[in-house]
């Protein structure tokens, strides 16, 4: 086995996999690369831009898929089990990114590579076998068609001790909502590169190398780690589950905003996860409801109480934690159905199944959500899904001969459960559904495109921009848009960069509401230094769980000096942060996705404005926005193009 | 720096036998030399030395020890992160991974093979979150 130099942190190389030639190389990658664009997402950048010829097909032998790790990965830091799924999206046509936890991380850099590489197409189903002493691509015939359960328990007794990542039957199908699965149940779900996975013909990998991981200085890691672990085990008594709405309500009534301390947060994810956001997102505006018309006058307390965060986690059996991760805000929940247990459902699960299709049974969310993850299938999307097919349902652009006679009513479970089992099963109106809103509408014509929302092609996530514009800025403006996790106002107050960047603005304690959908240098700012720091995260395979503790408690630009030995300052970690950005928005235009047709327009941004609930009133300046934020990174105001010099400076490291 | 062997040394091999990184150069009956290189700082030696003829780093003699008295990593998982790290440090390979109850979705670490620990405490000095303790052996 190939050692790649004297490497700390990092592994040094990548593995390519050619599934048409079936070989398997391991590439030695120059220092420089992690250098300037440090590793996981920035790595699978450097690589994706320069091998993925322009136009080629997503599902195509010319695509190629990337799963990496992170730098920091393995290190004796915390929170950074997160690895990343990477290739040319089928669901947008430009850069396409996942990002999931679970242990499949650092079983990546075990093997001892920083990212394996997936091109060609294979002629018949294969997964990938490595240890420290083989790489095999071994026939998966046997397998093809088991969910990701089956799949997953059936590799690891194969492979005792192994770690894998999947795809389920709606990645074998193409669903351009297929994700990638691991740890049963963890997915990478967005950005469709489940279907990218099944094309090639990919059903698994599976790792069970055992190579050590290089660290500079293991002290300063642990004393690092000591610090940010004192701060995350930090848990006061904090209020019973059913009081977590009324919070949101207050925090909706008050006509100024506290700029937020992420450790709040922390305390209700250690106590609920990530459902603890349910009740209190609702009633502060901050989660869309009824696909994105709807307000917390439709959605109101005692409708929404039924996914208050005490009554989620009855069902949990344990907690669930990721590689590295102190906190634990999964869990593993009993189920009153055939599976023994089941992951306790995200916040993003229980919005896209609960408020925004109104569907009050919980009971339908636990199941869906198993249903999807044995799948292989993103349930934001599938939630967009669902709602868009109901409000066609309601305006008569979907009738019930196309539903064999299921009526697809708000709030109705029975026709919930039914159109997740037809896009799963690619059947009926759920063949048209399971490749996103945005085709789907195409398809269905009619009007229907009114009704479909979405970034470039992705569903936007439970996280409404008129109430923080942040929110709809990322959605809009980021290489990959529609995620989440991309950025936001609040994500902003949380980082608490200021502390230790020098050109991140600094927030003030208190201010007025109204000063949100502002516009200007400074929000362009916030937004850039978002992205910036995101991409620095997943360079380090950072869960942006732990960065919401705040830059000054979770010391990840130390680490990193720790781990590899470099002495670089926060500022030029940002600036990777720049060059990675700005890679990611040169791998779109060369795959010609024009950067202003992605900007979200409609219900999410303010369009028309809503005249009740919590976000009444309120419109999001988006293009204004947008334009700021690309001039932030000197990019062009208009078009969102950055220059050939910019592209030429970050497109010319070998 | 490193352990070192006194002039105490009686040639014995003890220490040479157990020393995991072969650290330890000498012949039978001759005093026995450390190669700082090589040496991890375990201290397995000094426990082991019946002629208790080894200082550690800063002077001090290291007292031999029955080896049934010698600590043991003792695992908190409620703490346990299951990053394995203390696996990897382990420089004898006594540790291992294991699904510890039935919803395990992740293998923790467990003292696999007892007879190969020297009790060196590196699982204990690496866990980011101090989730090892050295306990005294149990019965």
């Amino acid at each position: 086995m190939t050692i790649f130099g004297r490497s700390k942190g990092f592994m040094g190389g990548i593995m390519v996999v050619d599934l048409s030639a079936h070989t398997i190389e391991r590439q030695t990658v120059s220092p420089k690369v992690y250098r300037t664009f440090l590793s996981g997402m920035g790595l699978a950048a450097h690589v994706l831009y320069h091998r993925i010829p322009e136009g080629a097909d997503p599902l195509g032998p010319d695509n190629m898929l990337g799963f990496v790790s992170g730098l920091l990965t393995g290190t004796g830091s915390l929170f950074t089990g997160r690895w990343m799924v990477t290739a040319k999206s089928p669901l947008t046509g430009g850069w396409g990114e996942a990002n999931c936890g679970g242990q499949f991380s650092p079983a990546i850099k075990r093997c001892g590579v920083d990212g394996i590489f997936f091109a060609g197409t294979s002629p018949k189903p294969v997964y990938l076998y490595v240890d420290d002493t083989t790489a095999q691509l071994r026939d998966a015939g046997g397998i093809w068609g088991m969910d990701t359960v089956e799949t997953e328990t059936f590799l690891i007794a194969q492979h005792p001790g192994a770690r894998v990542a999947c795809i389920g039957p709606a990645g074998e199908r193409l669903s351009l909502m297929a994700g990638v699965s691991t740890d049963q149940g963890r997915m990478a779900a967005r950005s469709g590169l489940g279907a990218v996975m099944g094309a090639k013909r990919l059903k698994a990998v599976v790792l069970a190398g055992k190579k050590r991981i290089p660290v500079h200085n293991k002290e300063a890691m642990k004393n690092i780690s000591r610090v940010c672990n004192k701060w995350v085990q930090f848990q006061p008594p904090f209020l019973p589950g059913f009081l977590t709405g009324p919070v949101g309500a207050l925090l909706r009534i008050m006509p100024w905003a506290i700029t937020q301390d992420g450790l709040l947060y922390k305390i209700l994810l250690k106590k609920w996860g990530t459902v603890s956001m349910n009740q209190m997102s609702v009633e502060m505006g901050d989660a869309p409801v009824q696909n994105w018309k709807g307000s917390n006058r439709n959605w109101g307390f005692f409708k929404s109480l039924s996914a208050n965060p005490d009554r989620l986690t009855k069902k949990e059996i344990r907690k669930y934690h990721c590689y590295s991760c102190p906190l634990g805000c999964g869990g593993i929940c009993r189920t009153n159905g055939k599976y023994a247990h089941t992951h306790k459902p995200e916040y993003e699960t229980v919005l896209s199944f609960g408020g925004f299709v109104l569907n009050r049974d919980v009971d339908t969310i636990f199941a869906v959500n198993e249903t999807l993850n044995r799948a292989g299938m993103d349930t934001i999307s599938a939630g967009h899904a669902v709602a868009f097919a109901m409000e066609c349902f309601e305006k008569k652009i979907i009738t019930r001969k196309d539903t064999a006679g299921m009526a697809l009513e708000w709030g109705n479970p029975d026709a919930v459960t039914w159109l997740v089992a037809q896009m799963v099963n690619r059947q009926g109106i759920g063949h048209i559904l399971a490749d996103g809103v945005a085709r789907a509408a195409a398809r269905l014509d009619n009007g229907a495109k009114k009704f479909a929302f979405h970034a470039g092609g992705q569903e936007l996530a439970m996280h409404d921009g008129r109430n923080d514009p942040g929110f709809v800025l990322h959605y809009s403006v980021e290489p990959a848009p529609g995620r989440h996790t991309n950025g936001a106002w609040l994500y902003y107050e949380m980082y608490q960069l200021w502390k230790k960047v020098n050109t991140a603005p600094r927030m003030p304690l208190v201010y007025a509401k109204a000063r949100r959908y502002e516009t200007g240098p400074d929000k362009a700012a916030i937004g850039s230094a978002n992205s910036r720091f995101l991409n620095v995260l997943n360079g380090c395979g950072v869960c942006q769980f732990g960065a919401f503790l705040g830059i000054h408690r979770i010391r990840i630009f130390d680490w990193l000096n720790a781990a590899t030995g470099w002495h670089m300052t926060p500022d030029e970690y940002m600036d990777a942060g720049t060059r990675i950005q700005t890679l990611k928005q040169a791998f779109n235009i060369k795959h010609g996705i024009q950067p202003k047709n992605c900007i979200v327009k409609g219900r999410p941004a303010g369009d028309p404005p809503m005249n009740h609930g919590a976000n009444k009133g309120r419109r999001v300046d988006i293009d204004t926005l947008a334009a700021d934020y690309w001039a932030a990174f000197g990019w062009d105001r208009k078009t969102g193009h950055p220059s050939e010099q910019q592209i030429a400076a970050v497109t010319a490291i070998s | 720096m490193s352990f070192f062997i006194t002039t105490d040394c009686t040639g014995c091999t003890a220490c040479k036998a157990i020393c995991p990184t072969h650290a330890i150069v000498g012949k039978k009956k001759h005093r026995h030399r450390i190669e700082d290189k090589a040496c991890i700082n375990c201290g397995a030696c000094g426990r082991v030395c019946p002629a208790i003829a080894v200082a550690n780093p800063f002077g001090t003699i290291v007292t031999k020890i029955p080896r049934k008295e010698w600590l043991r990593p003792l695992f908190d998982l409620g703490l346990c992160m299951a990053c394995h790290i203390c696996i990897e440090t382990c420089p004898v390979n006594a540790l291992d991974a294991a699904l510890q109850t039935v919803q395990d979705l992740h293998p923790y670490p467990m003292l696999a093979r007892e007879n190969d620990c020297m009790a060196c405490g590196f699982c204990a000095a690496e866990c980011p979150v101090d989730a090892v303790t050295l306990e005294k052996r149990q019965g």
